[in-house]
């Protein structure tokens, strides 16, 4: 069954074939663990619920994973079908390519704002005389030729640099811990609020960013040689870098204290620049520097990958190289055009996009193709 | 063809991304400024000092046999309604292009000080080469700029002496504090803990303090010293406090590492003296019919390392007697600190913090008077178990029989 998804393009008449290109569910846990921390380790994420902060993390794991069933379920309806395929086989073909057209416009915005995130982190921070054109354009150029290379290249990749990733992050955790700047009681008083401060920031962000972003694995998991493995895959990942997550929040905030880290434009730097160990461990800055150029080239790639799948699916075209230079410059341009400043572009991603992209495209939409997709099957007329 | 085209193409892209020269500057280029500090000018504008690095006379010193012809630091001063003003507007003076990614002390004039930080602390924070690990002292007395050009004879760039000072003598004697710009930050963000500073002055002769001779003699004519902690309430500083409740401050900041404490024996003053190791100070937040109360119990074990007076130390029940004779002691220092600052009206201790913690809700209700109304009210009670381990390599002292 497996082996046949190569041939798919015969059977299903005018749809596109796949890429023969098989990663194993290991691999999908490398690149769902990269994805995921992707940007979130470097961004404020969920600092509003101030001390809570991790809590509010947990809970957006739960409430991600609880929504990833719904991914989960519809690939096990459509095990050789990204999203944009089989969503036109569940709500027909005309609105299935609209929903599509929007999917792929949205991955590609989204990869467009995560590489406008990653030039802006330089620039405020290492590069405040190169402009952001320069800076995005290195990184869509590299972000582009590893998507020319194709998902199996990203995969290994990963494989690669989530063990730097790792031992990075053990030694920096190690090095904070040492250094003597950690205040557990900077956590405290839990809960100083209640339930609503944390429920509150759960729904505005940390649910969607980064765990409701795994609506683009729909576009990949096609791509596993082990269909069955990679529900668990995914969900090993999710939790992986929830706990993470939650873990890093915890000491950015028992660090900085809720003040500063909800104030700070990057708490895990200002973190990672409080350490000194024996006068000699200090100025770690590049460590912040080398996880923010992984995880950010990952999630880039992955959201660029998956619209650019898209892209080919829906407009018949064979081989998905053949479009990576278009459509790279139109993230490239879109990422320096979509915001004339820095507080705008936080702006729209958290008041927005959230609004108008999030909810609908990672929840609402997701559930009702899961709805019909059900009712379709139990009245027998899943497949034509 | 096609293949050779490409490669030379990535070539060329490698060689321009990867040479990394967008905005190279040459180490020769750069003037390293160690120490800035802030007064003001008459007429209310900042007054900013910068201590830069001589960098032939620090370096080559060593090789050219300690006698180094120059002094290692310049000093460079400029004026602006702003700090970074001034900062740039300094560029006028200086040949080099200002480094602050290894500024390392800020000295804050007294009179900045008392009217307030908060118009400091921004730029500080903000800008992405001076670090929020850079120390933080208060120029008692003296200006900013005075603290900053009299030369100091062991640690050749005066910033590192200060720094270094206060690192030694916090560590072994106490009554000086180590804040940097984070820690400062913190505590005027946090409603319930207000900010201390070590006070640095300079002892001797000014104005010989900054020609070269002051450390080509044994006796430097100038020398710069930690004097006092700077209580602050909100931003400005309200009060000094000296000597033994300055170390009270301390204890109850759980800053102390090692100290000494005299104690008196059977009438006579002064006469023991108790070697603190280690330390370690709780508080806690209670509330006691709808109000806040503080406990704070503190902890030491030390040695006994001097003794004036005939006394049996290896009799165990006078090291109790001895233990108690300290414990008195510390009760009486840390009171008077809390005593100080309760005057004061300023909780530099951070017991609202605690009470924070313990008791969010009532918090919420008195945060905003708590300095004014509840601080100074406040029941603090203070126990504290002093242990003496060891008595050092003699069990009595010597007595003297002519």
């Amino acid at each position: 069954m497996i082996g046949e998804m190569g041939s798919a393009q015969t059977d299903k008449g005018g749809e596109i074939q796949l890429e023969r290109i098989k990663i194993n569910a290991r691999q999908m846990f490398v690149l769902i663990v990269l994805f995921e921390h992707g940007s979130a380790i470097v961004i404020p994420l969920g600092t509003s619920a101030k001390q809570d902060v991790w809590i509010a993390i947990l809970l957006g794991l739960a409430l991600g994973l609880l929504v990833f069933s719904v991914y989960g379920r519809l690939f096990r309806y459509y095990p050789d079908q990204p999203l944009i395929v089989y969503m036109q086989r569940i709500v027909g073909a005309p609105l299935g390519k609209l929903l599509g057209i929007v999917y792929v416009t949205y991955f590609l915005y989204i990869a467009a704002r995560v590489l406008r995130d990653f030039g802006e982190l330089l620039l405020t921070f290492a590069y405040p005389e190169t402009p952001l054109f320069v800076l995005n354009a290195i990184m869509a150029l590299v972000v582009m030729y590893g998507a020319y290379k194709g998902l199996e290249v990203l995969a290994r990749t990963g494989e690669l640099f989530l063990t730097l990733l790792y031992v990075l992050a053990l030694s920096g955790f190690v090095l904070v811990l040492v250094s003597g700047i950690v205040d557990l009681s900077q956590l405290q008083p839990v809960l100083e609020e209640g339930w609503n401060r944390v429920w509150k920031t759960v729904f505005t962000e940390t649910l969607y960013v980064p765990f409701g972003e795994m609506i683009v694995f729909t576009m990949l998991f096609p791509y596993t040689n082990n269909p069955a493995k990679v529900n668990r895959a995914a969900i090993a990942g999710m939790v992986f870098t929830g706990v993470n997550l939650a873990v890093i929040a915890a000491i950015n905030m028992a660090v900085l204290g809720p003040d500063a880290a909800s104030r700070s434009a990057f708490p895990l730097l200002d973190t990672i620049r409080r350490v000194q160990v024996a006068h000699f461990f200090e100025r770690l800055d590049v460590f912040f520097m080398i996880a923010l150029i992984i995880g950010g080239f990952f999630k880039i790639s992955i959201f660029f990958y998956a619209g650019l799948v898209g892209a080919a699916h829906l407009f018949g075209i064979s081989r998905h190289q053949r479009i990576v230079y278009p459509l790279g410059l139109l993230v490239l341009l879109l990422s320096v055009a979509i915001a004339s400043n820095y507080a705008e572009h936080i702006y729209e991603g958290l008041k927005i996009v959230t609004f108008y992209l999030h909810i609908p495209l990672q929840i609402i939409i997701p559930v009702l193709l899961l709805v019909i997709a059900a009712i379709r099957r139990r009245f027998g007329q899943s497949t034509k | 063809m096609r293949r050779a085209i490409t490669v030379i193409v990535s070539l060329a892209i490698c060689a321009g991304l990867l040479s990394g020269c967008w905005s190279q500057k040459e180490l020769t280029d750069l003037a390293f400024i160690v120490a800035i500090g802030l007064d003001k000018t008459e007429d209310g504008k900042y007054l900013v000092t910068f201590q830069v690095v001589n960098p032939g006379n620090v370096a080559g010193a060593t090789q050219r046999g300690g006698g180094a012809a120059g002094v290692p630091v310049s000093i460079y001063t400029s004026t602006g309604d702003t700090l970074v003003e001034a900062s740039r507007k300094a560029s006028e003076k200086l040949s080099r292009l200002p480094y602050y990614a290894h500024t390392n002390l800020i000295v804050v004039g007294e009179e900045v000080a008392r009217e307030g930080l908060s118009g400091v602390l921004d730029a500080m924070e903000r800008g992405n080469q001076l670090r929020p690990t850079a120390h933080l002292v208060i120029a008692r007395t003296y200006l900013a700029k005075d603290v900053l050009t009299v030369l100091t004879p062991i640690d050749k760039i005066s910033a590192n002496q200060i720094i270094k000072t206060i690192e030694f003598s916090s560590k072994n004697w106490g009554e000086t504090v180590h804040v940097d710009i984070w820690g400062a930050i913190h505590c005027l963000a946090t409603a319930g803990r207000n900010l201390v500073i070590t006070g640095v002055t300079v002892e001797g002769d000014l104005k010989r303090g900054k020609r070269q001779e002051n450390v080509q003699s044994s006796v430097p004519d100038a020398r710069i010293k930690l004097e006092g902690l700077a209580l602050f309430k909100n931003d400005r500083l309200v009060d000094w406090v000296d000597g033994p409740s300055s170390r009270g401050v301390l204890w109850l900041l759980d800053c102390i590492r090692q100290t000494n404490l005299t104690v008196s024996w059977k009438g006579k003053k002064e006469a023991i003296n108790y070697q603190v190791v280690r330390a370690k100070t709780d508080v806690k937040a209670k509330v006691k019919d709808g109000r806040p109360v503080i406990s704070v119990h503190i902890q030491a074990e030390g040695d006994v390392i001097e003794t004036r007076v005939p006394i049996d130390l290896s009799d165990a029940s006078m090291l109790f007697q001895l233990e108690k004779e300290i414990k008195k002691n510390l009760k009486q220092e840390v009171e008077e600190a809390i005593e100080t600052a309760q005057r004061d009206k300023t909780d530099v201790f951070g017991f609202g913090e605690a009470v924070h913690r313990t008791d969010p809700r009532l918090w919420k209700k008195i945060e905003s008077k708590w300095h004014d109304r509840y601080f100074p009210e406040l029941d603090v009670t203070v126990t504290a178990d002093m242990y003496i381990r060891r008595t050092g390599l003699r069990n009595k002292p010597y007595t003297p029989r002519g």
